[in-house]
């Protein structure tokens, strides 16, 4: 009895501590006025919050982020590098409704963007973004898809994720292949001529793994192959309605029955907890093909794996070839959160992080992430294996987008979908049309639950 | 010379009696004055503020907002609630309570009888008790996040030892254990019963406390061993067994850190909870789900107090019947 009532308590604990700051949250409603050139420099301290938590990245941050103190003297950084970036935006959320929220913040991940922006958790940054003649055509267009929600640009990215096909090149020569697939229909013909078995049937090397959360791979990455959409012009999710769905699950279980549950799931089973090893499943050859996002180039060359590979974007539905060339994308963000003390100089700081190119350059030397500005993807100091290229393409493609799109209330939507493909896959996912109308049903209800009543 | 002791008056003893009362409770008071402040501010406030919470809508940003019953309509799929369409509910919901009252079904009564018998094996010895108490006792003490994570490796379908030997038996075809919804819940029992240590050693007491005259008596009456246990020892330790099942099922409705790691710890991130597809999302999954990934604070407290109600009135009923089978006396007591 004890234990629940500390259940209770502390959930009730956490929250109180929230509900009694959100009165007294630092709501600066003050409209902010960027810093003027000229204007007189009193010494400011600039908090910053970052999630990276292995020491070389933390210090190489604070290598790289040394240019923003030399370029403007009279700020110093107060850099704050958090121990588990799996609870940042949690304790940061807490931090602004208790009015102790640093001045600039910087994020991995987008999904709580739309949060950000419907609750005012992060400054709207176009007022700084007019006075400064700065515009988002500085980045790809796909940067609006993960930065920016209801209008409101709370968020600039600082280097990005792209995702796309890795291919082992050694492999492909060996079943007489030599270009990557560039269609759904080749991908899967490709999988299944590339995939080896033992004598009992077991896989030994898959061409590839078409299973939600194998390493990177969502059922919404296949639909994208189709172009398909999960939400209508009002909000309403569409997954039954947009026919890529359908075709995307379709070609999924496809490919899951021709390798038989049992033996797919066991190979699954076998690799998946790899992905962050040296072990992981395409570093050493047991998957041929792989979907993944772009740091693995550089896990590839640290891990030192004796691997010939190739990169190229994911394959397009045959009907689709308009989407070849995109993919999903999106990675670190930075912003202003409200309540910061000092939002002018904050504003230098993202304006800094998000577009100087020494520092994006220096960044992504170090963590092998996609430089997001024109100017950092092309210079010469960049030190970026051939691979890479594939994503920076990627990242610039009109067709690219942030998946699953931003809602005020996070990202945990698209697990309804998560969920209902993996037991589609297995065979329990009964009809698939019906079935995705419960995920719409799902959806528009988990939505409506955390805005409406 | 005489010093006279100055008589006091009745009134007078009076007020001195309720200042040495005063005194007397004041001190108490003092002394509890620690747990007072604690168990007001840190537990009875936390549970009132979480009641009207779970009467709100609630996201831990802006203020909590009155909704009335929306929440546990939204629960239940009662009625309709407004901003929603007719019929909307938690899909969710009814499973993780199905999952939970599984592992209660399952998992206690095992528990309970594998607690038992291993504690009666443990009586036998002559020789060497310490170092078998100890010995069945240390896995418990082994922390749940570590037991669920060895547990993920022993179990793994393709490296796991356990499968490669199960494997290596012609005709036998291992389950895949954490990635089965099959098996998944059988995989957590197995944990479970690996760490019944507290379990067994409470049964050790409740056997050592049977009176020996009781088996005495029984052995001159000519009965048999099942006789003996069925007739002396299940009865004496019927209050061991009571207290492990009411413990055990608190324990059961509030699972939570096996399933979370060995669900995430399989499948190498936290992709989705409850995997595989759904047979792990306990109540408490779920509810931390509502509560601190979809900050549906509202929500999750009115999940809280359903959970709260369901254990009490488990426990209740439990204690109401405990009368006709538990038998308290004897052994001294």
């Amino acid at each position: 009895m004890k234990r629940l009532l500390l259940y209770v308590g502390v959930a009730a604990v956490a929250a109180l501590a929230l509900g009694l700051a959100a009165g007294c949250g630092g709501g600066t409603s003050s409209s902010p006025s960027p810093l003027a050139s000229g204007a007189s420099h009193e010494p400011v301290t600039l908090t910053v919050w970052h999630p990276w938590t292995v020491k070389s990245e933390k210090q190489g941050f604070a290598t790289a982020v040394k240019g923003f103190e030399t370029q403007y003297p009279w700020i110093k950084l107060n850099i704050v590098a958090f121990p588990n970036s799996d609870e940042f935006d949690q304790t940061l959320m807490k931090n602004i409704n208790a009015g102790t929220a640093p001045d600039v913040a910087i994020s991995f991940g987008p999904d709580y963007v739309g949060k950000y922006a419907a609750d005012g958790l992060w400054q709207d940054l176009k007022p700084y973004m007019e006075a400064d003649s700065f515009s988002m055509s500085e980045f790809a267009p796909a940067a609006l898809s993960y930065t920016s929600y209801q209008g409101k640009q709370v968020a600039l990215p600082v280097l990005t994720d792209a995702y796309g096909l890795y291919y082992n090149k050694t492999m492909f020569a060996k079943a007489g292949l030599s270009d990557p697939p560039k269609t759904m229909s080749e991908l899967m013909d490709y999988a299944k001529k590339l995939t080896v078995r033992d004598q009992n049937g077991d896989i030994k090397v898959a061409g590839f793994v078409p299973l939600n959360a194998f390493n990177e791979l969502g059922p919404s990455d296949l639909a994208h192959a189709w172009g398909a959409k999960w939400f209508d012009e009002n909000d309403k999710p569409v997954l039954a309605g947009d026919p890529g769905w359908a075709a995307a699950l379709t070609w999924q279980k496809q490919l899951v029955d021709w390798y038989g549950k049992n033996a797919i799931t066991k190979f699954y089973a076998a690799w998946v907890d790899k992905e962050w090893t040296p072990d992981q499943a395409f570093e050493t050859g047991h998957v041929a093909m792989i979907w993944d996002g772009e740091w693995r180039t550089k896990m590839i060359a640290n891990d030192k794996a004796a691997i010939d590979y190739a990169t190229a974007p994911f394959p397009a539905a045959d009907d689709h070839p308009e989407m070849y060339g995109s993919g999903r994308v999106g990675g670190t963000i930075c912003g202003i959160p409200r309540g910061a003390k000092n939002p002018e100089a904050a504003w230098l700081l993202v304006k800094y992080m998000s577009t100087d190119t020494d520092f994006l350059v220096a960044l992504a030397n170090m963590l092998g992430n996609v430089p997001t500005t024109k100017a950092s993807a092309e210079s010469p100091d960049l030190q970026i294996p051939a691979q890479m290229k594939t994503f920076i393409a990627v990242w610039n493609s009109p067709g690219s987008l942030f998946q699953p799109p931003l809602q005020s209330i996070g990202a945990t939507y698209a697990d309804f979908l998560n969920n209902y493909d993996d037991k589609w896959v297995q065979g329990k996912g009964d009809d698939l049309q019906a079935g995705l109308q419960k995920v719409d049903q799902d959806i528009a209800n988990e939505l409506s639950m955390g805005q409406a009543p | 010379m005489q010093t006279a002791i100055p008589r006091r008056s009745e009134a007078e003893r009076r007020r001195a009696r309720r200042r040495s009362a005063v005194r007397k409770y004041g001190v108490v008071l003092l002394l509890l004055a620690p747990w007072i402040v604690g168990f007001t501010v840190f537990t009875l406030g936390p549970m009132l503020l979480s009641l009207y919470w779970s009467f709100c809508h609630y996201d831990m940003v802006n203020a909590p907002r009155w909704i009335g019953l929306a929440n546990f309509k939204f629960m239940f799929g009662l009625g309709t609630i407004e901003g929603l369409p007719p019929g909307a509910h938690d899909p969710y919901y009814w499973l993780s309570v199905r999952n939970t009252l599984w592992i209660i079904a399952f998992g206690v009564p095992l528990r309970i009888v594998f607690g038992m018998l291993t504690a009666m094996l443990l009586t036998r010895p002559k020789r060497g008790v310490n170092a078998y108490r100890t010995l069945f006792y240390a896995p418990s003490m082994v922390p749940r996040v570590a037991t669920a994570l060895v547990f993920v490796y022993l179990l793994n379908p393709v490296s796991g030892p356990i499968n490669r030997l199960i494997d290596a038996i012609p005709g036998l075809s291992a389950p895949l254990w954490f990635f089965d919804p099959a098996w998944a819940k059988p995989a957590l029992l197995i944990m479970g019963l690996w760490g019944i240590g507290d379990a067994i050693v409470i049964y050790l007491a409740g056997l050592l406390n049977v009176p020996r005259d009781l088996y005495e008596a029984i052995a001159i009456e000519g009965a048999n061993t099942w006789q003996r246990f069925r007739h002396v020892t299940l009865p004496m330790i019927t209050p061991v067994i009571f207290f492990t099942l009411i413990m055990g099922i608190i324990d059961g409705f509030q699972y939570f850190d096996q399933a979370y790691v060995a669900g995430n710890a399989a499948s190498g991130q936290n992709a989705v909870l409850g995997q595989p597809q759904g047979s792990l999302l306990f109540y408490g999954l779920w509810l931390y789900e509502k509560a601190f990934r979809s900050f549906q604070m509202g929500y999750a407290s009115a999940m809280a107090w359903m959970l709260f109600i369901a254990t009490m009135a488990c426990t209740v009923v439990l204690l109401l019947t405990s009368r006709r089978w538990v038998h308290y006396g004897g052994g001294g007591q």
